[in-house]
């Protein structure tokens, strides 16, 4: 007979930066079935809507916003600075993905470093092809002196922008979509159960859609 | 002595299969105790449209590894969409809603062997399940055309509820597959398009597959049958109790349910007269291996050693597009129009067997999905961020999508054992899913993947893209849709249950779910699950009346 050993709490066997940015194995019915792949704990705990620093120092917390700032660019729609993914991010590493911190703070420090050597400036201090030219070489893992042996920095740059879309589109509670901003870009209403769902005449444009901020799209 | 309690029945896993047995078995008046991995969760507890609370509301210990063959690196993380909970993953599913074609059940007569699968004919035919599958779409209330799918099986009667209403992406596909000669209808699902029995009618809010129904409109065992089966009284249901062995006692009969108690942490015992075993095709499986003893070392009723075999997914192939006006993909449901045009087998198209092909917004349905999965294929990867990045998440209410589900073929190598290395938060060893494509599957896929790209083309696509390619080098290494590592027939030998999903091995264990399946046919496995659950129990509840069990 089996003797069922039993251990302590639930351990996060994996992280993030040790996957690929999406499964791209297969796709199956369910409009989730890819996300749930991915790690669970991408959803934040308590203090998620504070907008207190957690984990980033000042001058991280500015090269994050700036790094944001250029994965979803600010134009005549609001990008990430906006939608302040940044204190999302801040909030997901104190709580679900505090494993990563690490990471994310050698990782800054090379980015900032390489912005330095290149430009001789911080990174949050350059132009915005200067910045796109310093990421472009993050993702493309031509950063001389990656400082982590854990992951790669194009493993880095994709767990980075992951956070940012999760930052800019999901539930506000989380403490990104401030003010709605990811889904008043992308055009997506909001939550409609609560507000009663949708009419057959909306499902198909022939009635206006009301959004949870109260505008009204086709 | 403390005295034992004992039940008639103990059924291990609530979802289709099991959930449909518990409801059967109390309403003839048996005693069941019914063990369920996970919460018990309620339509109140059910977020809605919160993507992210959705996926860690769910099966949080989920820990799966997986290799595409036995000699490859094994990798460890969650590669089957299933919900741990009360209700299973039916809790969660999209609701897609098919009786299987006559032809699918006899797989192996209708083409002949194939080299490097495992075809099999079901040990009944499509009449004998015709009364099931009708109980079934009654006591679920699906929603329906009865008359409208030409190249569907035949029916005796039609569908408890109307069809589910359009959207403007259904429209569109509708009119692009009309425009290519198919027949375009609307999608059967179990979701009610008005109020029906105690249930209330679809606010079509979007958050739906992936999602629990805060409001029972979708009907799972969690809304339709457990509550029936609670009201009799008869129902011990006892969430966060995970199965992990099952004893066997002298004479060869199962003897008791050992499982752990999640909220406790302490191991239980349950003792019960039969054993319905109904985890999915890896949890079931899985605690058969893991009921090793001396009459059964390779696990329980697996004398036949293929417990864990043929393992199937089905091929899901999707394609997403842009049109030039809001397709509101993300109202309603997940699916509104199909077509069945391309389903029958037809060798000359370079492979056998074929599927169903749907207007389906996945898995793009909501604004991370969307972001983070359908830009995967599009413009062959382009990068996730970036004005150009922005511009595409921008295209986001004009997006559409088909799909095509497929009916994959088994093979013995596909399999579920247990993974001797690797343990779960419980000390218990996880599933090791050993599983790639055959070549036919490959065939197919990329013979689907055209006509969806096509249909995109005549719906009016301004750009169309293929998400996720299966390949050889990148086969499937998970479903939602799992069948076949304990395949029913007649053949002890070639076999684990008999046609009426008895072990062939132990007369008192039942395995009811897609374990089942000896093949998986092309269309969603649900229905086919329910139904062959109504037929087991009604043979149970007969054999017992006959004293014969």
């Amino acid at each position: 007979m089996r003797r069922l050993p039993i251990s302590g709490g639930l351990t996060r066997p994996f992280g993030l930066t040790r996957r690929e940015f999406v499964g791209r194995s297969a796709v199956c019915g369910g409009s989730l079935w890819l996300l749930w792949t991915l790690p669970r704990p991408l959803a934040l705990e308590a203090a998620r809507q504070s907008t207190d620093r957690l984990v980033f120092s000042e001058s991280e917390w500015e090269l994050v916003e700036a790094i944001t700032g250029r994965i979803i660019p600010t134009d005549e729609d609001p990008g990430a600075i906006e939608a302040g993914c940044v204190n999302f991010i801040d909030k997901a590493l104190a709580y679900e993905e505090a494993d990563q911190r690490d990471l994310y703070h050698v990782a800054l420090e090379a980015i900032d470093d390489a912005a330095q050597s290149r430009f001789g400036v911080r990174f949050a201090a350059l132009r915005a092809e200067q910045q796109d030219e310093v990421l472009a070489a993050v993702e493309s893992g031509q950063l001389r002196d990656w400082p982590s042996t854990r992951a790669s920095s194009q493993e880095f740059f994709q767990m980075l922008c992951t956070h940012t879309i999760i930052g800019f589109l999901a539930d506000p509670s989380y403490g990104g979509n401030l003010g709605y901003a990811g889904w008043k870009t992308i055009g997506y209403p909001g939550p409609r159960h609560e507000f009663g769902g949708y009419t057959p005449e909306q499902m198909i444009g022939e009635e206006k859609i009301r959004t949870v901020w109260g505008s009204e799209i086709d | 002595m403390k005295r034992r309690e004992a039940f008639d029945v103990c059924v291990i896993g609530t979802g289709a299969g099991g959930g449909v047995m518990v409801r059967e078995l109390t309403a003839a008046g048996f005693r069941v105790v019914a063990l369920q991995r996970g919460p018990y969760l309620r339509q109140k507890d059910f977020v809605s449209d919160d993507e992210l609370g959705t996926v860690r509301l769910f099966s949080p210990d989920q820990i799966e590894t997986w290799r595409p063959t036995a000699n490859s690196r094994t990798e460890t993380g969650r590669f089957n969409y299933v919900a741990h909970c009360v209700g299973g993953t039916m809790t969660i599913w999209a609701g897609w809603n098919w009786r299987l074609r006559p032809d699918e059940f006899k797989v192996l007569s209708t083409e002949g062997p194939v080299p490097g699968a495992s075809l099999a004919d079901w040990p009944l035919d499509y009449d004998e399940m015709e009364p099931f599958y009708e109980r079934a779409e009654w006591d679920f209330g699906v929603s329906g055309d009865a008359a409208a799918n030409r190249f569907g099986p035949p029916r005796k009667r039609g569908f408890p509820n109307p069809p589910v209403p359009e959207r403007t992406a259904a429209r569109r596909f509708a009119r692009g597959t009309e425009r290519l000669g198919y027949h375009p209808f609307p999608t059967p699902m179990a979701i009610n398009t008005q109020p029906y029995g105690e249930r209330a009618g679809c606010l079509y809010g979007g958050a739906c597959s992936g999602f629990g129904c805060p409001m029972g409109a979708r009907a799972t065992t969690l809304s339709v049958a457990l509550p029936k089966a609670e009201g009799t009284g008869l129902l011990d249901l006892r969430p966060n109790s995970l199965a992990f062995e099952i004893t066997l006692g002298k004479h060869g009969y199962a003897r008791s349910v050992r499982y752990l108690d999640q909220e406790n942490r302490r191991e239980r015992e349950v003792f019960a007269r039969h054993i319905v075993v109904a985890g999915n095709a890896i949890g079931t499986p899985h605690l058969l291996q893991m009921s090793m003893s001396g009459a059964f070392p390779d696990g329980l009723g697996n004398s036949s050693g293929l417990v864990g075999r043929n393992l199937m997914f089905h091929m899901v192939v999707q394609a997403s597009f842009v049109i030039d006006e809001p397709a509101h993909g993300f109202t309603g449901l997940e699916t509104h129009m199909a077509i069945d045009d391309l389903h029958p087998s037809d060798p000359g198209r370079g492979f056998i067997r074929g599927g169903v092909v749907i207007e389906a917004n996945f898995p793009q349905k909501q604004p991370l999905g969307y972001a983070l999965i359908s830009h995967t294929g599009y413009r062959n990867g382009a990068p996730v961020w970036g004005s150009d990045f922005k511009d595409y998440l921008r295209k986001f209410p004009r997006v559409a999508g088909a799909a095509a589900l497929l009916e994959d073929l088994p093979m013995e190598e596909n399999r579920i054992d247990m993974n001797p290395y690797v343990n779960d938060a419980y000390g218990l060893p996880v599933p090791r899913i050993t599983h790639r494509q055959h070549p036919n599957d490959l065939a197919m896929a990329a013979w689907y993947e055209k006509r969806l790209l096509e249909i995109a083309d005549a719906a009016g696509s301004q750009e169309s893209w293929v998400p996720i390619t299966v390949t050889e080098d990148q086969p499937m290494k998970g479903g939602s849709h799992l069948m076949g590592t304990c395949r029913m027939g007649n053949d002890p030998e070639r076999s684990v249950v008999d046609r009426w999903c008895r072990s062939h091995d132990v007369p008192n264990l039942w395995i009811v779910d897609g374990s089942v399946f000896p093949t998986s046919a092309g269309y969603n496995p649900t229905l086919t699950i329910l139904a062959n659950a109504y037929r087991v129990a009604d043979h149970f509840v007969s054999e017992a009346k006959k004293g014969a069990l």
